[in-house]
């Protein structure tokens, strides 16, 4: 069950680079290919991302919930943090909203906080709700991504 | 080639994507570039310790599904805002079975804009999307917000 004293409650903040491999592994995965030369040129040709009207390379609309998992322990550290139990785990909902591009080689600070948790229902229909909100800022100060994730334990 | 404004109305269909069966191998493949472990998206014999009888894709897979089919039409650096509630869970095809199987681990993506409206000097659309398999049963619905040109 989640520990409710965690509402409000801010990860610790973490610092990270963009790292172009990563951006082609995980365009790959997300388009089930073998290999880079299979998915769109924009997210490891350079000169092709520039001509598309970007400034380098970017990444894709998903990828930056990776962090996630890149920090804190990961999805096990962060579901100790919150006392959440992972085998009742479930996502339930996922929002991006995009304010700036993101490219491979920027530095991206993310502050991650507890912004609601809820019981809703009762006895064994009742499910916790617990909205972890992540903001993402990049080295030049800009917000670049904010993220809203909503997870259930049932 | 770049979707402009004008040519989008209210009521417009999003080219349908249609992905590969997922099977464990892109679950092991999404698992490593993502880096998320959770064992019960690639290992049996964790998904069976927890009651389940087979391991399920990450939701997030399905969601950067649904962002490539977003991202085939619309381009990347337009997009404004990404929605989806999930809504079911997807079991990989069997590799054994694959005939048998592939329909539930087949994610068809489809989508309707459903706004259109300038704002702050900004062309806006507002598109409802949806992924379901192909034998019907849906995954995750939401929505995205691109600024066009």
């Amino acid at each position: 069950m989640a520990d409710q004293s965690k509402l409000g409650f801010e990860f610790p903040v973490y610092t990270f680079t963009v790292e172009k491999e990563k951006i082609i592994e995980f365009a790959i995965a997300v388009s089930q290919k073998e290999n880079k030369e299979q998915i769109n040129p924009i997210y490891y040709d350079e000169e092709a991302a520039k001509k598309a009207g970007y400034q380098g390379i970017p990444v894709p609309p998903t990828f930056l919930t990776s962090s996630f998992f890149w920090t804190g322990g990961g999805l096990i550290g962060t579901a100790n943090i919150l006392g959440i139990d992972l085998s009742r785990l479930l996502h339930r909902e996922e929002e991006y909203e995009y304010f700036s591009s993101i490219y491979a080689g920027d530095v991206i600070t993310r502050k991650m906080k507890v912004v609601d948790m809820l019981k809703k229902g009762t006895g064994k229909k009742s499910v916790e709700v617990t909205v972890l909100e992540a903001e993402l800022i990049n080295q030049r100060g800009e917000l670049v991504l904010k993220s809203l994730s909503r997870l259930i334990e049932i | 080639m770049t979707v402009n404004y004008d040519d989008i109305e209210v009521g417009n269909k999003m080219p349908v994507y249609t992905s590969e069966p997922i099977t464990i191998t892109h679950l092991v493949r999404y698992a490593g570039a993502s880096g998320d472990f959770n064992p019960l998206h690639y290992d049996q014999t964790f998904a069976k310790v927890i009651g389940m009888k087979n391991v399920i894709a990450h939701g997030m897979l399905i969601m950067g599904i649904a962002g490539e089919a977003i991202t085939s039409w619309i381009e990347n650096k337009y997009l404004r805002k990404f929605n989806v509630r999930f809504l079911s869970m997807t079991e990989p095809a069997d590799w054994d079975d694959m005939e048998n199987t592939k329909d539930r681990a087949t994610i068809i993506v489809s989508g309707e804009v459903v706004k259109k409206f300038e704002e702050n000097g900004e062309k806006i659309i507002q598109c409802d999307i949806i992924a379901q398999d192909a034998l019907g049963s849906k995954k995750l619905s939401g929505f995205f917000i691109a600024a066009l040109p």
